[in-house]
């Protein structure tokens, strides 16, 4: 399986992009989003999809520390 | 019988007059005398020391009972201790170069060793021929480690390390720089693969692979984290690696790496700064 060309890689940047900013303006609420979601995972491999996935959850976790700062779980038992 | 005015006879050695000014010890003495040796018959003591003063040395008290006289003795004095101190710091001076030298002459051979072990690769460029980092030196050189599946990092990383390049590539004053692309994924990126995706970015970049061992070695080379990720149904799966651009001298000396937070400009500024600052490594035996 190639990998992907420059020109699908940038297709497949836009649908996460316009996935995202769907996102965004409805507050992360994936159902929304559905005809999007289906293009980007459409225009992207499935392991990329994982991957921005993962990294959109980052980002945001990012934003959260940045803007809430750092809560430290109040789990049972010490690590 | 010339006038001695109120001297008696005395030896060299002798006691402290009445009438000096300073008790000299006799080292001091001895010194004196010797220095008063070396200059002319006295015309300085004309009081006291009537010429020709006789062999020994004419009598001490042209230095300590004649207030006025002894201004030129003491700068001759002066002079000598000068010369003294002066031979002095020109030993000290010749001693800390020779020092020197011989540190940076160590230190060379340390680099010349470390040059010619570290960082170095076995590795396949894209039209099959071998390539090692030897094939470089004499050239900078800017090296990334890469996948072609990779979803968004190293075609960013690329696309930078290739504006870096243009930027670098205007002045023509400044050294020639070879940008290579060494991948992590030697399964899936073979020559035709990299040639395909290298493509994209800078004409002269090239990519470089290799069997699975040689990939890992270089990456080892180089303090590059590689991990392969799991597969999926299609049997697709991610690299994850340290994002990391590295410099590397025409003497095949790493100088430099850059990560995620770089733009183009500043990279190019800082490899611009250390091609300013570059000093090639003599020939072996040339120092």
């Amino acid at each position: 399986m190639a990998a992907p060309t420059m020109e699908e890689r940038k297709a497949c940047w836009g649908a996460r992009d316009e996935f995202w900013q769907c996102l965004d303006s409805h507050g992360d609420d994936a159902a929304k989003c559905e005809k999007l979601r289906r293009a980007f995972e459409s225009r992207c491999p499935q392991q990329w999809v994982k991957y921005f996935d993962k990294r959109r959850d980052f980002l945001k976790y990012k934003k959260k520390l940045e803007t809430e700062g750092y809560h430290p779980p109040e789990a049972a038992g010490k690590s | 019988m010339r006038g001695q005015g109120a001297a008696e006879a005395q030896t060299p050695g002798g006691a402290v007059r009445p009438g000096s000014p300073q008790p000299l010890t006799p080292s001091l003495r001895r010194a004196a005398a010797m220095l008063r040796c070396l200059r002319p018959v006295p015309r300085l003591c004309p009081r006291l020391c009537p010429p020709p003063c006789p062999a020994p040395c004419p009598p001490r008290r042209c230095l300590a009972a004649a207030p006025g006289a002894p201004r030129l003795p003491l700068r001759r004095r002066l002079a000598a201790a000068g010369a003294v101190a002066g031979a002095a710091a020109a030993g000290w001076l010749y001693v800390r170069h020779e020092k020197r030298r011989r540190q940076r002459a160590r230190r060379l051979a340390e680099l010349r060793r470390l040059a010619l072990g570290r960082g170095d690769f076995q590795l396949r460029d894209t039209a099959g021929a071998a390539r090692s980092k030897a094939d470089f030196l004499g050239r900078w050189v800017l090296l990334y480690f890469g996948f072609t599946h990779c979803p968004d990092v190293c075609p960013e990383e690329l696309q930078k390390l290739s504006r870096a390049v243009e930027l670098l590539e205007r002045d023509p004053a400044l050294p020639p720089l070879q940008p290579l692309f060494v991948t992590v994924d030697p399964e899936r990126d073979d020559a035709a693969a990299l040639a395909r995706y290298l493509r994209d970015f800078h004409p002269r970049l090239l990519g470089l692979t290799g069997t699975t061992e040689q990939v890992r070695a270089a990456a080892k080379a180089f303090g590059v984290y590689v991990s392969t990720g799991p597969r999926d149904a299609d049997g697709d799966y991610v690299v994850d690696h340290s994002v990391l651009t590295f410099l590397v001298d025409p003497d095949g000396l790493f100088r430099d790496c850059y990560g995620r937070s770089r733009t183009a400009e500043e990279l190019a500024r800082s490899v611009r700064a250390h091609m300013d600052a570059y000093e090639p490594l003599p020939p072996a035996g040339a120092e």
